[in-house]
């Protein structure tokens, strides 16, 4: 049987300073990793309905994003689809359709993958700042060993590249590279 | 003997050019451009509000419209002596940028890319080896075996069904293709790919101008969009900037250097002399000196040697056109007066004036704005252009081709697209610093003159407005297809696209594809017929190219 179909999906604005702290996250990983064939990363911005096919064709998938619940900023969080509630203050409604309305779609249409979500307390999501606050920088190293626990977990492996950059420092500026990420479908 | 050959209409959205050429000896000898639609713009405007004059010009076009929109904006703006905040200026460069990556896409793909493209051929490739070819060229998605199988599959079933649709009646198997079967594959897959992602780019404009086509966010002295200067919109536009980005850098840049690596020859035909560049994208009130691509012209081929321009050595004919007289005039001073009607390539054939800049026809796009860069030592130009060269072992004269207009369009996209990225961040910056201002003020005078030079994705477009009590008394616009485009002057010296023609080969009369790849690799912007007229037979041979 073939492995299952990850991906691995870092979503959030990245004009709004920690909010952006998925897809700051996504790019690190496609800069530092070769991951195996069943793993797919994306960076999933403010895309919102337009995630719902790339969703949909996953097995699995695990959104790494700002979520606020009342921590200390900068703490790692980990929580299944299914514990969300309109409580959880997912993205702070900033998305013009947020990611749990996507994922009711996906299930409406019988196409929804498990899916574990991971991110941060985050500081500060103002606007206007594409770098991220001093406790989440200094905690993403962090968030990055769980992702690819997760990773590992669901089925995918992984690689550090010969020429890997350095990890996160303090002063993370979200970096605009090459490959803007696979979301065409 | 000379045979004569009429293509018309030529091109592939609009109609309405119509292409003469003389053929001997397999190569084309003589050339005649005629542009058969009317536009009378400037007499539409007479009388009318200024501040209306934008709304109107962008109908000139249902492709490049925001262009027209801007240079009258940029004209009334430089006559009633506003100058616009600098987040004003950011959107409508990013504008400008936007329908520069949108226009360089759809012209490479959907306008240009059967002429070097054999869909038919693409039939008999092996989907294995295409993907082989792809992947080591681009890391693209959907470039897998399976992914060019279903392609193939589908292209199959078009020409199966006898119904080739969009790709119907072109000139499969002419001799003049080149590309391997697998390369054939992988381009026509693009050709699909890129319908999606143009329409994708597309909505880059919806975000600060509401629409498209036509959008809807100028105004004299700024932009309207006040309103979506909020993180929501800005992010949004970030996202389609990036999509599109990413298709260029893994899709457009590769295709091209891989069809260009095949077609080396036609670095030296479709030539023309003199290159004319209003330059674009102010960085800062300050024109010319702040435009990102400068301001410049060349003569003679001679890269060496850039000239300032001065607009006051700008003239237009219409000793061969169909208009009142056979002078030359500045566009300040211009006139629009139609008269005439019938097609005599000797003497009068076209609805197009003639520019010329001091005396000489001048080649505008993206392959001016390249040399004049080039040539001015513009840095992300130079990299970009020694680095195609390079690739495709050629020398830097083989710029001067229908090879060398086609690959600096797809050059410029790359530069211009990657600076988007910095006006971006110019633009957060500024919200960030709490400057929202998008609107400068300003009062109508009760008369004035006024001058906005652009450079759009086609080439140096030039707009002109006089006013008198407050109203439009004179309005010109002098576009990039005429200069290209545009017919012989008083002095009889051939328009560029007449230059270029001469010395193209033509293999087969009655399937002329070297002429069609000159002639669109100036981006005509027209067209979805051709009609071959044999004056031995008089037999016209109809032709639906796509």
């Amino acid at each position: 049987m073939a492995p299952q179909k990850i991906l691995v999906l870092g979503v959030g604005n990245v004009l709004l300073k920690d909010e952006g702290l998925g897809v700051h996250l996504v790019r690190r990983l496609e800069a530092a990793y070769d991951f195996s064939e069943n793993v797919r990363l994306m960076d999933g911005g403010t895309l919102g309905l337009r995630l719902l096919d790339p969703i949909a064709q996953a097995d699995h998938v695990i959104v790494i994003d700002a979520v606020q619940r009342g921590a200390d900023p900068g703490t790692v969080q980990k929580m299944s689809a299914d514990d969300l509630s309109k409580k959880v203050t997912f993205k702070n409604s900033i998305h013009q359709l947020d990611l749990v309305e996507t994922l009711a779609y996906a299930e409406v249409l019988g196409q929804r993958p498990t899916c574990v979500i991971v991110g941060m307390e985050p500081l500060d999501i103002e606007p206007w700042g594409i770098t991220l606050t001093p406790p989440v920088a200094a905690n993403m190293k962090e968030l990055e060993v769980l992702v690819l626990e997760e990773i590992q977990k669901a089925g995918g492996s992984w690689r550090l590249k010969a020429h890997a950059p350095q990890p996160f420092g303090e002063a993370t500026d979200y970096v605009f590279g090459d490959s803007c990420g696979n979301h065409r479908d | 003997m000379a045979e004569r050959i009429v293509v018309d209409p030529i091109t592939r959205i609009e109609g309405h050019l119509r292409i003469e050429v003389e053929v001997a000896n397999g190569k084309v000898t003589n050339a005649w451009s005629s542009s058969t639609l009317f536009r009378g713009l400037e007499i539409i405007l007479k009388g009318r509000d200024p501040r209306d004059a934008w709304l109107f010009t962008q109908r000139a076009c249902g492709v490049c419209t925001y262009v027209h929109g801007l240079a009258s904006v940029r004209c009334v703006d430089d006559a009633v002596g506003v100058t616009v905040p600098d987040n004003a200026r950011l959107i409508r460069n990013l504008l400008m940028g936007a329908q520069f990556l949108h226009d360089h896409i759809v012209h490479f793909y959907h306008l240009h890319a059967l002429d070097w493209v054999d869909v038919v051929s693409a039939l008999q490739a092996d989907p294995v080896k295409a993907s082989k070819i792809a992947n080591d060229v681009s890391p693209a998605p959907k470039s897998g075996p399976s992914d060019f199988k279903a392609v193939q599959a589908r292209l199959k079933k078009f020409v199966d069904s006898g119904q080739l649709g969009l790709f119907a009646n072109g000139y499969w198997g002419h001799p003049a293709y080149k590309l391997p079967p697998e390369v054939n594959l992988i381009a026509a897959a693009h050709y699909l790919e890129a319908l999606r992602q143009q329409a994708r780019t597309a909505r880059m404009h919806a975000v600060f101008g509401a629409k498209n086509p036509h959008l809807q966010s100028l105004v004299v002295g700024g932009v309207t969009c006040a309103a979506d200067l909020n993180p929501d919109r800005v992010s949004e536009f970030l996202y389609l900037w990036k999509e599109t980005m990413d298709f260029v850098n893994n899709v457009y840049i590769p295709d091209l250097l891989a069809v260009a690596g095949f077609y080396k020859d036609w670095g030296s035909i479709g030539g023309t002399t003199n290159f004319l560049a209003y330059g674009e994208f102010p960085q800062s009130a300050k024109e010319p000196e702040s435009l990102f691509f400068p301001r410049g012209a060349i003569f003679k081929r001679n890269l060496g040697k850039v000239d300032a321009v001065d607009p006051a050595k700008i003239t237009e004919h219409v000793k061969h056109s169909w208009y009142e007289g056979d002078g030359a005039l500045n566009p300040a001073q211009g006139e629009t007066k139609p008269m005439f009607t019938k097609l005599d390539t000797a003497d009068r054939y076209s609805w197009m004036k003639a520019p010329r800049y001091n005396g000489e026809p001048m080649e505008v796009g993206p392959l001016a704005r390249v040399l004049v860069a080039y040539g001015k030592g513009h840095e992300p130009t130079k990299k970009a252009v020694d680095g195609v060269l390079k690739h495709l072992g050629i020398p830097v004269e083989a710029l001067f081709s229908t090879l060398g207009r086609t690959a600096a369009r797809a050059i410029e996209t790359k530069i211009i697209g990657e600076a988007m990225e910095g006006w971006i961040m110019q633009l957060v910056e500024n919200l960030k610093k709490g400057d929202t201002k998008t609107f400068e003020p300003y009062e109508m005078p009760e008369s004035a003159q006024g001058m906005g030079l652009n450079d759009v994705p086609r080439g140096a477009l030039g707009h002109w407005i006089e006013i008198k009590g407050k109203k439009i008394a004179n309005y010109q616009l002098v576009v990039p297809s005429t200069w290209n485009l545009g017919p012989r002057c008083a002095a009889n010296k051939p328009g560029p696209v007449e230059e270029a023609l001469i010395g193209t080969p033509v293999a087969d009369p009655k399937r002329p594809v070297e002429i069609l790849r000159t002639v669109h690799s100036f981006d005509p912007c027209i067209a979805c017929g051709v009609h071959v007229i044999d004056p031995q037979s008089n037999q016209v041979y109809k032709f639906k190219v796509v």
